[in-house]
């Protein structure tokens, strides 16, 4: 995750480039070192940097890595000719790299072309059987094609070496989720959680995935998930207030013949309630009224 | 005998001076030569997926209060299940690492080539120093030593009655040796071949990664681990936050 100072620190150098200003390289190199998607952007100041011969030759051996860097976004913007521009460009400079051999099948990937893409893989990863990158893009192909029994095989398969991958973890995840598989989206979350416990995104989506399946367990403590994610970013996170109001009101309608404790419960729906009110008045009051009456009919049924 | 000696500035001009540069110039040839000459070395499967896994337990351990009690005991009997579990590692198959380390070939070169090339430029270096740079007083350390330094700084000073303070040059060198590496770091960057230093220091303790004792650690610390559910108080904090955004 990005922390919040490189995040404005990566804002004012875009803004700067943006407006004609310099640092187009040094924008290019933090945005390839903290791995953000921004490939309109890249696209367009790499490619002024590259087709200036005099600014090409400043950057020196850099030059191949940002040759890279815009073949990359250049497939991400569908510009397929600068793609292979770039990559042949590499590959008469670098005849017998493996990099370059990878771009070229992302470039396959990017035609379309899925069967020449999955052979030039394949043989490039019995060349290199440990090769990360590969096989996050063997998946990836799998889901663009809309193969996504295929896509889970594979990423399971990776996730066996590479468990550590929390990234990973999350893209099962999210792969579960569009196909309603609950139980083992919680057990990826998990996981996730495992892995960076202060992050509250995935205290919110593991909490969402405990309420969609249900059971009273399953509420309860996905009401204490919610609970974390307010904690964790201070109360502000509107969809967390709400989980803590359905949370608890689904809880009182399950054990509604049992004498369990709810004092504290109501305190922390009240609370959140008030919270969701103050903050609709302060963003959207015309969708005030909506709200109060929602709120309302789930105090009632609860 | 504590006279001040006056020792001619051509010694600074022509002795140490030349010293510290031959020395700085010495450490960067060997820097580069260490570049050229490493091995890719390809990672075995096995060990980074042991790796992976000791990275997965030790994340489960630290972060264990964050999952329902539930998923941890189903994630710790995973882990550590006498027949399959992941980091059970029945007693004859833990592979000694020093073993290893000495059969594989490949690593063995690594070694020797390393060594070597932190040896024989510092006998190189000495070897030159002692040939020309011998026979005189270089400089004067600025506090007092005892006379037991005097067999170690004083090599070529044959007079007995020479304070300690004075010193030949192989003492300059040895101040070189141990003092460039701060600037090596500056020039070199971080990781770079001259750091005999810490390369000494690494020497006396384990061979860098050795899986399989890692795993084994592991499961011991994984079953010491108690699950203590974090969750709950974060329902009060919550509550707190809550309060505060509501007043």
């Amino acid at each position: 995750m990005v922390t919040k100072t490189e995040e404005s620190q990566l804002k004012n150098l875009e803004i700067q480039v943006d407006n004609g200003g310099g640092g187009a390289w040094e924008y290019l190199s933090l945005i390839r070192k903290l791995k953000v998607r921004r490939s309109d952007k890249v696209l367009k100041h790499g490619l002024s940097i590259l087709n200036d011969s005099k600014l090409r030759s400043n950057l020196g051996p850099e030059e191949w890595t940002l040759y890279e860097q815009v073949a990359v976004a250049a497939m991400d913007c569908q510009s397929l000719d600068v793609a292979q521009d770039c990559t042949k460009a590499l590959r008469k400079r670098f005849p017998e790299s493996k990099r370059v051999g990878r771009l070229e099948a992302m470039l396959l990937e990017a035609k379309g072309s899925w069967d020449m893409a999955e052979k030039a893989y394949t043989s490039l990863l019995e060349d290199n059987p440990l090769d990360q990158i590969i096989h996050k893009r063997r998946v990836a192909m799998a889901k663009a094609q809309g193969n996504i029994s295929g896509a889970i095989e594979w990423l399971n398969k990776y996730l066996e070496i590479f468990m550590a991958d929390h990234d990973a973890w999350r893209e099962l995840a999210e792969i579960y989720l569009s196909l309603q598989m609950y139980k083992q989206a919680a057990f990826c979350y998990e996981e996730v959680i495992l892995a960076q416990p202060t992050v509250p995104l995935y205290h919110l989506a593991y909490a969402d995935v405990l309420y969609t399946l249900g059971g009273l367990e399953n509420v309860q403590t996905a009401k204490k998930y919610y609970a974390s994610t307010i904690d964790l970013t201070g109360g502000k996170n509107t969809r967390a207030l709400f989980g803590i109001c359905l949370c608890t009101s689904a809880i009182a309608q399950l054990t509604k013949g049992k004498n369990k404790e709810d004092k504290e419960g109501s305190q922390l729906q009240s609370l959140a309630a008030k919270a969701l009110e103050k903050e609709y008045k302060q963003r959207a009051p015309d969708k005030l009224p909506q709200l109060t009456t929602a709120l309302k009919s789930l105090t009632l049924s609860s | 005998m504590a006279e001040d000696l006056v020792l001619d500035t051509a010694i600074r001009d022509w002795v140490l001076i030349p010293l510290s540069v031959v020395m700085v110039l010495i450490g960067v040839l060997r820097h580069i030569v260490s570049k050229l000459m490493r091995s890719s070395q390809t990672p075995d499967a096995k060990i980074v997926r042991e790796g992976q896994v000791m990275l997965r337990a030790r994340n489960l351990r630290t972060a264990a209060n964050f999952i329902p009690s539930k998923a941890f005991r189903a994630r710790k009997l995973y882990y550590c299940n006498e027949e399959n579990g992941l980091l059970f590692v029945p007693k004859g198959q833990a592979t000694n690492p020093q073993a290893q380390m000495f059969s594989d070939p490949n690593m063995a070169m690594d070694m020797m080539k390393k060594n070597l090339s932190m040896i024989i430029p510092q006998t190189l270096t000495f070897a030159f120093v002692n040939f020309f740079f011998s026979g005189f007083v270089a400089a004067k350390i600025p506090f007092p030593l005892t006379q037991r330094f005097r067999s170690m700084l004083q090599n070529g000073i044959d007079l007995s009655t020479v304070d300690v303070s004075y010193v030949s040059s192989r003492s300059w060198y040895f101040l070189n040796l141990f003092g460039l590496r701060g600037l090596f770091s500056l020039i070199l960057g971080e990781e770079n071949a001259v750091d005999d230093t810490q390369r000494m220091m690494q020497m006396g303790g384990g061979f860098g990664f050795d899986p399989s004792k890692g795993l084994s650690v592991e499961k011991d610390n994984l079953d010491i681990t108690q699950h203590d559910w974090a969750l709950p108080n974060f329902e009060h904090h919550a509550e707190d936050v809550l309060k505060k955004v509501v007043s």
